[in-house]
């Protein structure tokens, strides 16, 4: 390896924090808004169910790419506000987690049987109450391992926040290869650091599934 | 007070086609290229040499795990650090292909694997070729499990064909970045492109439903799935 590149650690490793720290952030914020699309499109109603499904469908089908874009400019000219790369970066990244998490918690809510609703509403539960205290706490361990996924999914498109010119791990790889001129070196190492987090993940993720494998 | 008008990116609507089918080329190129890579990368992953399996399952890991922007710089600056003048539009059919070669593989793998084994010997001592056994029993079994998550695929690619926007493809979310940036009407653009994309996404998932919709009913014993 270049010896230029090996003076620039400190700049990959605050990257790779960033990178960590905004994915993370939009996992949680999109798991918030994907907790209430995806309960929406296990509604009774279904004007709810297809507001809900046109969310995700529509979030599912627009590249991140555009979001990022859209987000950061659309918002600035249209609005006025002028949004921090890191406001744009999280605002899109949730967005894209949030449909994707949807989709995960639509199917660990269906995996709890009707018969389990009928027995609870019989028993004089308030449908509040079901979902509290019946549902959530099977359907979350359905929703755990593949929510490892969407977090693999949300750290690799965080990689387009660059675009918008926030600071990440892919954004350092490209300010180091302008100050050093050194291109391909550094993308390798960048592209193997994404690869340790997300295989690690990935392998905690079956850890996990392993752990909380579950039949109703 | 920002005023809402698609008439101010009008006189750039002429440049749109163009850059709609660039992208459309792409991902057509890209689906194709990389089925043959997915059957190539499938035959190392069920082969029985170890080292062929190994080879496999660590392409499908690697590129799983990189996010495809760097998959396109690494391809991209690799060329050129090679000395191979490869423009654009190619650096990111090669990007594209190699990551949707992955995902690819993944699906083929999980089709092959769900029919069980004694369905080949079964087909065997019946009397079946290798060819009659897979023309009439595996490939139509596979073909019904695995149209679906191609269908999220190809969306998947034409999704990201837009990052070959990066390193100046000329395709529609360049068109948008473009446009946007000298007519300062980056809202109306982001809508234009987005409904693009949205209909070229939910065409693939018509087709998909379609396809469903006819394999099930041709499906032995008639759509009881």
């Amino acid at each position: 390896m270049s010896p230029v590149v090996a003076e620039y650690w400190g700049v990959l490793g605050k990257g790779l924090m960033t990178t960590l720290w905004i994915s993370w952030l939009a996992l949680i914020l999109g798991g918030l808004i994907g907790a209430i699309v995806g309960t929406a499109r296990t509604s009774p109603w279904r004007a709810v169910r297809l507001c809900a499904l046109v969310y995700t469908e529509l979030f599912r089908s627009i590249p991140p790419l555009l979001l990022f874009f859209g987000g950061f400019f659309g918002l600035k000219y249209m609005t006025g506000i002028d949004l921090s790369p890191f406001t744009a970066a999280t605002l899109a990244l949730t967005v894209v987690a949030s449909s994707f998490m949807s989709e995960v918690i639509r199917a660990g809510l269906m995996s709890v049987g009707r018969g389990q609703w009928d027995a609870a509403l019989s028993a004089g539960m308030r449908t509040r109450q079901v979902l509290r205290y019946i549902v959530w706490p099977q359907a979350i361990r359905v929703m755990l391992p593949p929510s490892v996924g969407v977090y693999i999914a949300t750290l690799k498109d965080s990689s387009l926040a660059s675009v918008i010119g926030y600071v990440e791990l892919t954004k350092a790889g490209l300010l180091i290869r302008e100050t050093t001129g050194v291109s391909f070196e550094v993308f390798l190492i960048v592209a193997a650091l994404y690869f340790v987090i997300n295989y690690g993940i990935s392998c905690g993720g079956a850890v996990l599934e392993r752990k909380f494998h579950f039949v109703h | 007070m920002y005023e809402f008008s698609l008439r101010a990116i009008s006189s750039y609507l002429g440049l749109l086609p163009g850059a709609v089918v660039v992208t459309l080329w792409l991902s057509i190129l890209t689906i194709l290229l990389s089925t043959v890579v997915g059957i190539i990368g499938v035959l190392c992953r069920v082969s029985r040499l170890l080292a062929l399996r190994f080879v496999g399952t660590a392409y499908v890991e690697v590129l799983r795990n990189i996010p495809l922007l760097v998959v396109i710089y690494l391809v991209f600056f690799g060329l050129a650090q090679l000395g191979l003048l490869v423009n654009g539009f190619n650096s990111a059919l090669i990007a594209l292909t190699l990551n949707a070669g992955a995902y690819m593989t993944e699906i083929f793998r999980g089709g092959l694997v769900a029919i069980p084994r004694g369905q080949y010997e079964a087909a065997r001592s019946q009397g079946m070729t290798a060819a009659q056994l897979y023309r009439y029993i595996v490939f139509p079994q596979v073909f019904r499990i695995i149209y679906a998550p191609l269908g999220n695929l190809f969306i998947g690619i034409v999704i990201g064909s837009s990052l070959a926007s990066v390193i100046g493809v000329e395709e529609l979310a360049t068109w948008m970045h473009l446009v946007g940036d000298q007519s300062f009407r980056y809202l109306e653009v982001f809508l234009v492109a987005a409904l693009v994309y949205v209909g070229l996404a939910q065409g693939i998932n018509v087709v998909r439903l379609a396809t469903g919709h006819v394999l099930l009913r041709s499906a032995p014993g008639g759509g009881h799935r």
